[in-house]
């Protein structure tokens, strides 16, 4: 494909924190990306480990439900927006000009009108204005939730419903966590990505050290895990695949064992199905917690010295 | 020419497999459709139907992107700061804009003070119409990985789903739409003649309807409810049951049980319905179809 410009992400990811990030994504929705996420943050808590628990999947933040944690009043999520003084303006159209959304509409001799929805918050009109008259507004994207929740903090982003820009709201929830990482000793923090590729993905992965992509086995699973594996690459970001409803009746693992061998990438679990996993998603009670002697509570209990063994040195893992 | 779209807050839930038996049943019994893949980011719907015959591909340039002229660049970093974004980053004292992040704005260019920022066309994804083996060619956006602008991509596939029914003089355009309710799904039920919102008896999964159903109020389009996996949880199947009909007063369209004949069916890309019309599964989508097809398309 053409190249837009830019340069590859490989070379420019810089992390802000220090403390070890997986971020647990997948390319297809609803294969398990949540449950992986609770337990394997409930698990590491269980062994000692100071985890922060991410939810950036802003259009569908299920973290805390899965968690059982309650989430007090949010800060909200505020994006720039324009805010056009109509005694000031002289109507040049300058703004309209700049404005590469379109966000931004007027006839010549006219004050511009705003279309909100548009609007990505750039402040390119803002800066053009010979006369200062676009204020800065402000308007409400979403809001992130910070909780600790039996001993994990637990940080998420939600987008308000009928905004479409969910990769700001991801970015804010990530730039949240960086600072709240600085103040205190974490060992490890897990993020929840969104389902797909598209950049609001991109945004939860970029602090990553890590990517966990969960799949389930079926030809659909393969395919998206193509997709994400191609994200991952990009961002040269080290991938393990997670297999989960391993052994769903009727389910085929060859074809996600084949993407991931031609792709150079491990399967470092297989979840089986689980009844008591089901009961655990339903109550909001994390399965390796609740019931961790049971096979899927097992499986998921067996990636926690896995993942210990990035940030513990020596000892017990 | 009605849409019907095929949405979900929660991913997984079984839009593709809703999808794909209504498109087939309308084929068949006699309603001329269009089938349009919305979900760009995981477009699936064409394994699902058994994939295609590839009629066009065409590169969608939706994006936008900055680039840097290095040789009038003087690393004053003013486009660092600038970029909401966090786009552009300092690589060896230079601006060096990250693809992934950059979303076009512009406003680099505008605090430039060299002129050093051009903002050019990229490539969003690609386009492509295929003739599936159910006589109804199925329209599918690819996103390019990690771009932005998905809503964009998805508007493309929605506009060119409604020029191939039209060249056809197809009744109904069947969308699968994303997961989720952001920019692509906002594009995805824009001018939609019917939402099918499908859902399953979960805490998470009814917390995303209801975000979804925000998002379908605001747009005023009327909808049906499908619980798949309907005895999943049958605590919460009641809970969800009365919600849908006595809170958001929608009418549920169907339940369908857990019946690994869907997951048989997938595995051999072939609808369910086609696969084993017997399953429990096939008998009560089947039902839900015809329900779908006497209300939008009498």
């Amino acid at each position: 494909m053409k190249s837009g410009g830019g340069a590859s992400a490989k070379l420019l990811r810089r992390k802000r924190v220090s403390v070890p990030v997986i971020a647990v994504t997948g390319g297809k929705g609803g294969t398990g990306k949540t449950t992986v996420a609770v337990n394997l943050a409930v698990g590491l808590s269980m062994k000692g480990s100071k985890v922060m628990l991410v939810d950036a999947d802003v259009d569908g933040p299920c973290c805390a439900m899965l968690l059982g944690a309650e989430l007090d009043a949010g800060e909200e999520v505020r994006m720039f927006k324009p805010v056009i003084d109509a005694a000031k303006c002289t109507k040049c159209g300058k703004c309209v000009d700049v404005c590469r959304e379109h966000a931004l509409v007027g006839l010549e001799g006219q004050v511009p009108s705003l279309f909100e929805e548009l609007c990505s918050g750039c402040k390119a009109c803002h800066l053009v204005c010979e006369v200062d008259a676009i204020k800065s507004g402000q308007k409400v994207l979403g809001t992130i939730y910070i909780t600790d929740s039996n001993g994990i903090k637990l940080v998420v982003g939600e987008l308000k419903p009928t905004e479409p820009r969910s990769p700001i709201v991801a970015r804010a929830t990530m730039l949240r966590a960086a600072e709240e990482l600085e103040h205190d000793k974490y060992d490890v923090a897990i993020v929840d990505t969104a389902p797909g590729i598209h950049n609001v993905v991109a945004q939860a992965l970029w602090e990553a050290d890590l990517a966990l992509a969960v799949t389930e086995p079926t030809p659909l699973g393969a395919h998206d895990l193509g997709f994400m594996l191609d994200l991952t690459e990009e961002l040269g970001l080290p991938t393990e695949v997670i297999l989960n409803k391993a052994d769903i009746p009727g389910g085929l693992k060859d074809e996600v064992v084949k993407t991931s061998r031609d792709r150079g990438v491990g399967i470092v679990a297989e979840i089986p199905m689980d009844e008591e996993l089901l009961r655990s998603y339903v109550s909001g009670e994390p399965l390796v917690r609740k019931s961790p002697k049971s096979p899927a509570g097992v499986a998921l209990l067996a990636l926690v010295p896995h993942i210990r063994e990035m940030f513990v040195k020596g000892g017990e893992t | 020419m009605k849409e019907i779209v095929v949405a979900s807050g929660k991913g997984g839930v079984g839009k593709t497999t809703v999808a794909a038996s209504l498109a087939v049943f309308l084929a068949k019994t006699g309603t001329k459709i269009v089938a349009a893949d919305a979900d760009v980011d995981a477009p699936d719907l064409l394994l699902a139907l058994g994939g295609g015959r590839t009629i066009s591909s065409t590169e969608i340039e939706a994006s936008e992107k900055a680039t840097i002229d290095e040789s009038k660049c003087t690393g004053c970093g003013d486009c660092v700061s600038a970029c909401p974004f966090g786009a552009i980053v300092m690589d060896n004292h230079r601006p060096t804009v990250v693809r992934l992040m950059c979303e076009g704005c512009g406003v680099c260019k505008v605090v430039c003070p060299v002129d050093a920022v051009e903002v050019k066309k990229a490539v969003t994804g690609t386009l492509k119409i295929e003739d599936t083996k159910y006589g109804f060619p199925s329209v599918t956006g690819y996103l390019r990985p990690g771009e932005h602008n998905s809503g964009y991509l998805v508007a493309s596939v929605k506009n060119s789903g409604r020029k191939t029914a039209e060249d056809l003089g197809a009744k109904a355009l069947v969308v699968d739409a994303a997961p989720g309710i952001g920019c692509p799904v906002i594009a995805s039920i824009t001018g939609a003649s019917y939402v099918i919102a499908v859902t399953e008896p979960t805490p998470a999964a009814k917390r995303d309807l209801e975000r979804l159903v925000k998002v379908i109020k605001h747009f005023g389009v009327p909808v049906g409810v499908v619980i798949n996996k309907a005895n999943l949880s049958d605590d919460f199947r009641g809970v969800l049951e009365d919600w849908v009909k006595h809170e958001l007063g929608y009418q549920i369209l169907g339940e369908i049980p857990i019946d690994y004949e869907v997951v048989k069916a997938l595995v051999k890309m072939v609808p369910v319905t086609e696969f084993n019309p017997n399953a429990e599964a096939s008998k009560i989508l089947t039902a839900i179809a015809k329900r779908v097809k006497d209300e939008v398309l009498p």
